[in-house]
């Protein structure tokens, strides 16, 4: 549709979860999280993306995809775990459509639930090969999504910085990781927590990466002062472009009181059968030891502030869905308007979320998208979709300034990850980087196969400790112990071999059987440490 | 604030159980053996007997009770539970014992694995970080050999008659001050005044002086100390964040690159095109005024970052 574009609305999409990979057990409920993500937020999004091509909607979205995330798509095993997961869902589904058989309206969402299982299990195995990964590039091929990377496990370089190598490495490898699965360089990268610091722009030019999203006072507290706020990138004199968050929009959706995904006609997060099922009925669908957990299968809709809630209602939810949307388009309408007078180049309007908010946490996000999208595109509008990488080449004057150090966690800084629940992990992760720098230098460029094996290994457990999820979690006391446990794990492994390695004892056998727990990152090298 | 070392072993960085002795689990029935008190489980969970011996008997109790032939597994594994737990319980607290089960990647781990992480690396260290624009974080440890060296050069009771104090030095401004901690913390957090500053941290030590009525009446020390002050590592240099717009550093000329060709342009604000359509005004300020109305540019803590939302991916559960 032609317009007089004054100017761009950027979505992006931070889609990650944290390595979970536990061969050696099937009672890891963690392992679920993918699952949830898959059914919830991947394939929706997916489902979406296809239905704007087959209608021919010109549509631009950005996503981040973590080296973690991209290795556990591509896992064999946690493949079959979900079609697994899948089958037990349908199963359950049956039950709940013979179960709900006394109250229609309940029965009607019983039967969704089961179409969309047995639709998720079809869509996995037989359109997209149980290859997610191929499906979102091939989204990324035909020009209408951008695939940025991250750090190779998501660590958050302001607290790491202080053994430069190690953000090096978490660039290196997420860059690496990127070319594996999407056959080129990525233009651009999802800082992990946005969490930016001046001193890994040299690292992150080196790999060939020309822009970051950072948080709003990463551009706002800019020095100098950027004259266009966050409506433009700006360029740090080590070269990176970045582009800052805009506020308005991100309270609209983020919002605790007034945000969009607390509609009272959308769906309820918080009751679920899992919990809520006599116990007898839904054991075999809950944790293997009889913990009750969310099944996915929800029946209310948020109602209001109160604990009488009323059942879901699909409709009424798409009902609001339009009504949203049509608030968000005219809101970046006024606000386009508004800014484009004081400005040379039309702005953009970078909107970041996490992905996983998008279907798992607010269930009718993937649809909201997939409505205002269409609406941008047909409706009579002052602006476009855009990715961060068609600005630049649209717009590559850029103002320079070097970007504040800040993150998107709560007060912007590092406090999330580093306060009196978590500080004692840090000494742990620095000497471990400073070991891994040391057996590099100790141990250049290895003939012995079964040390550098040993070697790549300790690169491996290093980066999984450094995963900024673990201290996320404890901070927010919920997953602790299994957060906890991690640390311990990934540092405990990489000392017992750090140890190894030196004393030239190295265990094969002990060696052999942690790579098959942690066995990311096949092509390491680590000599990036070096 | 202060913050109190743990009372933990120093001396094992890593902790690993034996290898698992592959008959252990022979005395339980097959079902049984099936059946695992994982790592997890033990590791992660509390490790009070009675918890363990409930998660036993549930890990063996069957899914779906109504089957009748499962009934009666059920009571041929009671025996084997108790044989089981008694059995684990010493044993999962340090190896996670149990024969692995069948799972669904089909493959076999003998090696039970338990890590503890080491109260301290014995090395001479002070590190510092960032955690908001005022507030630093710092650990330290000193190690044995150099505690040793102190004692041999100032005296047997160096660290009684000395207390541990941090320097901070503020290296963009150029001032220092000195905060006392005690030798019962290994990290400590540090408020300072000055945000966008680059820091650093001395840590020391000074003799005990006896204060009376705010005078110093005397300085316990042995006759080895002569100086008021003897400094033990410094730490890595730091730049603590900005936390606002900087208004005041506004110029009137501002830089563009073009990122294509890597040339750079300097342009008078006061000479832009845009300055027109707010009149004569050209300061930054009076840009911001009109492109953030109804924000509040000095508060990020009032914006509910995705990052701090139950809403994260991080959060996932």
């Amino acid at each position: 549709m032609s317009k007089n574009v004054k100017g761009y609305v950027s979505f992006v999409l931070h889609a990650h979860l944290p390595f979970i990979h536990h061969p050696e057990s099937d009672d890891y409920l963690e392992e679920q999280w993918l699952f949830e993500a898959i059914s919830e937020t991947y394939i929706p999004l997916l489902r979406n993306f296809k239905k704007l091509v087959d209608e021919k909607v010109e549509f631009r979205i950005t996503m981040s995809m973590t080296p973690p995330l991209l290795w556990m798509l591509d896992n064999k095993l946690l493949q079959k775990k979900y079609i697994h997961y899948l089958k037990e869902h349908i199963e359950l589904c049956e039950k709940e459509v013979k179960r709900t058989a006394y109250d229609s309206r309940l029965n009607e969402l019983s039967k969704y639930y089961l179409n969309r299982y047995s639709n998720d299990l079809y869509l996995f195995e037989e359109v997209f090969n149980c290859n997610l990964i191929q499906a979102f590039k091939h989204f990324q091929d035909i020009g209408v999504l951008e695939i940025i990377t991250c750090g190779a496990t998501h660590g958050f370089f302001p607290i790491l910085y202080v053994n430069e190598k190690t953000v090096r490495a978490q660039i290196a490898v997420g860059v690496q990781t990127y070319k594996k699965y999407f056959g080129r360089q990525p233009r651009g990268i999802w800082l992990p927590e946005c969490g930016y610091v001046p001193e890994a722009d040299k690292y992150l030019k080196e790999f060939g990466i020309e822009y970051a999203i950072v948080e709003s006072h990463g551009i706002l507290y800019a020095d100098p002062t950027p004259i266009y706020g966050t409506y433009a990138p700006i360029v740090s004199p080590g070269g990176l472009i970045a582009f800052g968050r805009d506020m308005e929009s991100s309270r609209q959706v983020w919002s605790s009181i007034n945000g969009y995904p607390g509609d009272y006609n959308y769906r309820e997060f918080y009751r679920d059968i899992g919990y809520e099922a006599d116990y007898d009925y839904i054991k075999p669908y809950i944790a293997h030891d009889g913990v009750r957990v969310n099944t996915g299968i929800k029946y209310y809709r948020i109602t209001g502030k109160t604990d009488q809630k009323d059942y879901y209602n699909l409709q009424w939810a798409q009902d609001s869905i339009y009504k949203q949307t049509g608030h968000f388009f005219d809101s970046r309408v006024k606000q386009i308007n508004d800014i484009a007078p004081y400005m040379d180049h039309p702005p953009i309007i970078l909107c970041p979320y996490d992905a996983e908010l998008y279907g798992h946490w607010w269930y009718e996000g993937p649809d909201w998208l997939y409505i205002l999208f269409k609406k941008i595109y047909y409706d009579d509008c002052n602006f476009k979709l855009i990715t961060p990488g068609e600005y630049i080449d649209k717009y590559p004057n850029i103002q320079v300034a070097s970007p504040c150090r800040s993150s998107w966690g709560a007060n912007g800084y590092n406090y999330v990850w580093l306060n009196p629940l978590n500080d004692y992990v840090h000494r742990h992760l620095h000497k471990a980087g400073d070991r891994m720098v040391e057996l590099a230098h100790l141990f250049p460029n290895e003939q012995d196969e079964l040390k550098r094996f040993a070697l790549n290994q300790c690169a491996r457990e290093l980066l999984l400790a450094q995963s900024s999820d673990w201290l996320f979690i404890i901070t927010n006391q919920t997953m602790v112990d299994y957060a906890k446990k991690r640390i311990k794990d990934h540092i405990g492994r990489f000392t017992k071999l750090y140890y190894q390695i030196k004393n030239d004892k190295i265990d094969k056998e002990y060696l052999e059987e942690i790579y098959k727990k942690d066995k990311i990152f096949d092509e390491i090298d680590y000599m990036i440490y070096y | 604030m202060p913050r109190k070392a743990k009372e933990e072993k120093n001396d094992i960085e890593v902790k690993q159980a034996s290898k698992v002795a592959p008959k252990a689990t022979k005395t339980t029935t097959k079902k049984a053996s099936t059946k695992t008190i994982t790592a997890k489980k033990a590791a992660t969970k509390s490790t009070k007997n009675s918890t363990i011996i409930k998660k036993v008997v549930d890990s063996i109790a069957p899914k779906k009770k109504k089957t009748p032939a499962k009934k009666t597994a059920t009571k041929a594994t009671k025996k084997a539970v108790k044989t089981l737990t008694k059995e684990s319980i010493k044993s999962t607290e340090k190896e996670e014992t149990v024969k692995k089960p069948a799972t669904i990647s089909g493959e076999k781990f003998s090696i039970a694995e338990y890590y503890d992480l080491p109260y301290r690396y014995n090395q001479t260290i002070v590190k510092l970080l960032y955690q908001t624009p005022t507030t630093l974080f710092i650990y330290w440890d000193i190690s044995d050999e150099d505690r040793e060296k102190f004692k041999e050069t100032y005296g047997e009771d160096f660290f009684e008659k000395t207390k541990p104090v941090l320097v901070v030095h503020n290296e963009t401004k150029g001032y220092s001050f000195e905060v006392e901690i005690n030798d019962f913390a290994n990290c400590w957090y540090l408020n300072v005044n000055d945000s966008k500053c680059k820091y650093k941290i001395e840590l020391g030590r000074k003799p005990f002086e006896v204060m009376y009525n705010g005078e110093v009446t005397e300085v316990k020390t042995t006759p080895k100390i002569t100086q008021n002050y003897i400094p033990i590592t410094s730490s890595n240099e730091v730049e603590s964040p900005n936390d606002h717009i900087l208004f005041e550093k506004t110029q009137e000329m501002v830089y563009f690159k073009n990122v294509k060709d890597n040339t750079v342009t300097a342009k008078n604000i006061a000479s832009l095109n845009f300055v027109k359509s707010i009149g004569k005004v050209y300061k930054v300020n009076d840009f911001y005024k009109k492109f953030y109305k109804d924000e509040d540019l000095d508060s990020f803590d009032k914006i509910q970052n995705p990052s701090s939302n139950s809403l994260s991916s991080s959060r996932f559960k």
